[in-house]
């Protein structure tokens, strides 16, 4: 996960200045909403340009820490979407991934991470209008709450402990 | 009564230890606040046995850690092994998890009335020169550089002693001394930490575990005390195919680190304190499992380590589930 994004610990800013550098990472399930967004793509929807798009075999795949580890690291927004629950490839893998995404939704905000930045959805291959909905509002919710403030120094010069032991 | 539970211990265990390969249990320690693990095939130490308050250690990871799970022959007698209500959730987890199958342990189940914590009481009167300790009803009565203290029991127990629901064993074979009283039997209780942490503002979250997690050293000694910390040298805090993680010292990795801790444990942590308890640094490190624990008895209606046939709620699902 590299990153360039500008990191502030500023109060969240409306300003497109202050938004620019919005990174937002999707995990998409290869057979449904991969497929969504290429959908959305072939009609030519217009869609935000924040998203990378990260394409798994199913969202059983998803491991939580994957979410996690993008929000640690400072990645402003991440966006989990796989086929409606019943509607599987591989009949049972969303719902396990929808307990998973779940319990880590509401664990999120007890580390002091902003759950909003994190997002669950369901989208088939064919729901291309859904697709453009979703990640257009997920992108606004983002930039409504600007860069991800992370959980601290990266290289841990300002921690004590760290300094200590140098 | 204390002296009594240990002499029934000692005559059990006497009289099982030939059809054991080996009985693992607690023995004092270098002064009386602690005790330290002890493991028995000689019938002449079954006497240095001991329980009660000062047994703070979770036996239960000794069966699935190296060396244990080594080539085991088939005919293997089993194993005989003390536990506390909160130990004995732990088999439970690996019993449901395949990890020791019920028939290869001989449960020896102790009721728990809470383990002190050693650093409590250090705290309050120092640990230089303890010549004896003991609980009476509701106090710890420590005789320490020549004078008595008498310190309230809520003070110097455990904090997961003081929510526990547990205090007696879920399975054993044979059950030593009187049944316990739990303390706590309402979530409110059990989760009162998790939710003094919740009922503030995110902010202030997020700056509690900056300060926190800033003293992890990440020696890893929470992962290495758990007893459903069963990975071992496949932790993904440690391999490099996958790299989760790096040796750089920032609040990320520590963070990092503490989400593996806890999301391998999401509906399998039992709660037994073990990684708070080794923590050098002293970070409250099991309140971020209990809040998961919280999370899966809200959301899914499911506690750790109740029921050997149960299957932990991640490792499984529900098609009507349709709120979640």
């Amino acid at each position: 996960m590299t990153d360039s994004s500008p990191r502030s610990s500023a109060p969240a800013d409306q300003t497109a200045a202050n938004t620019q550098g919005i990174k937002i990472v999707g995990f998409l399930c290869n057979w449904c909403s991969y497929g969504g967004a290429d959908t959305a793509g072939v009609c030519r929807f217009k869609q935000p340009t924040d998203l990378r798009i990260v394409r798994i075999p199913c969202t059983g795949r998803m491991d939580p820490l994957f979410v996690a580890k993008s929000l640690i690291y400072g990645m402003d927004g991440v966006l989990v979407s796989g086929c409606h629950p019943r509607d599987c490839h591989y009949a049972v893998g969303n719902f396990y991934a929808r307990r998973r995404m779940e319990a880590l939704k509401l664990f999120l905000p007890f580390m002091g991470i902003d759950t909003r930045r994190f997002r669950y959805t369901w989208v088939s291959a064919s729901e291309g209008q859904q697709w453009q909905k979703v990640v257009t509002e997920f992108s606004e919710e983002i930039h409504r709450l600007g860069p991800n403030p992370g959980v601290g120094p990266r290289s841990g010069e300002n921690s004590k402990i760290s300094n200590g032991l140098r | 009564m204390l002296e009594t539970d240990r002499i029934q211990l000692h005559k059990l265990v006497e009289e099982a230890l030939p059809e054991l390969d080996m009985m693992i249990g607690w023995t004092e320690s270098c002064d009386p606040l602690q005790t330290t693990p002890v493991f028995i095939r000689d019938a002449k130490l079954i006497s240095k046995l001991t329980l009660g308050p000062f047994c703070s250690q979770n036996l239960a990871g000794y069966l699935v850690k190296p060396p244990a799970l080594e080539s085991v022959p088939k005919d293997a007698k089993p194993i005989g092994i003390c536990v506390k209500g909160c130990d004995s959730r732990s088999l439970v987890a690996l019993i449901q998890e395949k990890f020791i199958s019920r028939d290869r342990v001989r449960i020896f189940g102790i009721p728990c009335r809470g383990t002190i914590d050693w650093r409590k009481v250090a705290q309050r009167v120092g640990l230089s020169d303890v010549k004896s300790a003991t609980v009476e009803d509701d106090f710890l009565v420590i005789d320490a550089s020549g004078t008595t203290h008498r310190i309230g029991l809520e003070d110097v127990l455990a904090r997961k002693c003081l929510g526990c629901r547990y205090p007696n064993p879920i399975i054993q074979d044979v059950l030593v001394g009187q049944v316990a009283t739990p303390r706590s039997s309402s979530l409110e209780t059990t989760y009162r930490d998790v939710d003094a942490l919740d009922n503030k503002p995110i902010e202030e979250r997020l700056a509690f575990w900056q300060s926190e997690l800033d003293r992890c050293i990440r020696c890893y000694a929470c992962r290495n005390a758990c007893p459903l910390c069963v990975c071992q040298d496949k932790c993904i805090a440690e391999t490099r195919e996958p790299r989760w993680l790096t040796q750089r010292v920032g609040l990320p990795e520590k963070f990092l680190f503490h989400f593996i801790h806890a999301m391998h444990l999401a509906g399998r942590c039992t709660g037994c304190g073990e990684c708070e308890r080794v923590c050098p640094m002293d970070i409250p490190v099991t309140l971020i499992k209990e809040k998961l624990n919280k999370i899966m008895e809200e959301m899914l209606g499911y506690s750790a380590g109740l029921d050997p046939d149960g299957v932990p709620p991640l490792l499984t699902f529900n098609p009507g589930e349709t709120e979640i």
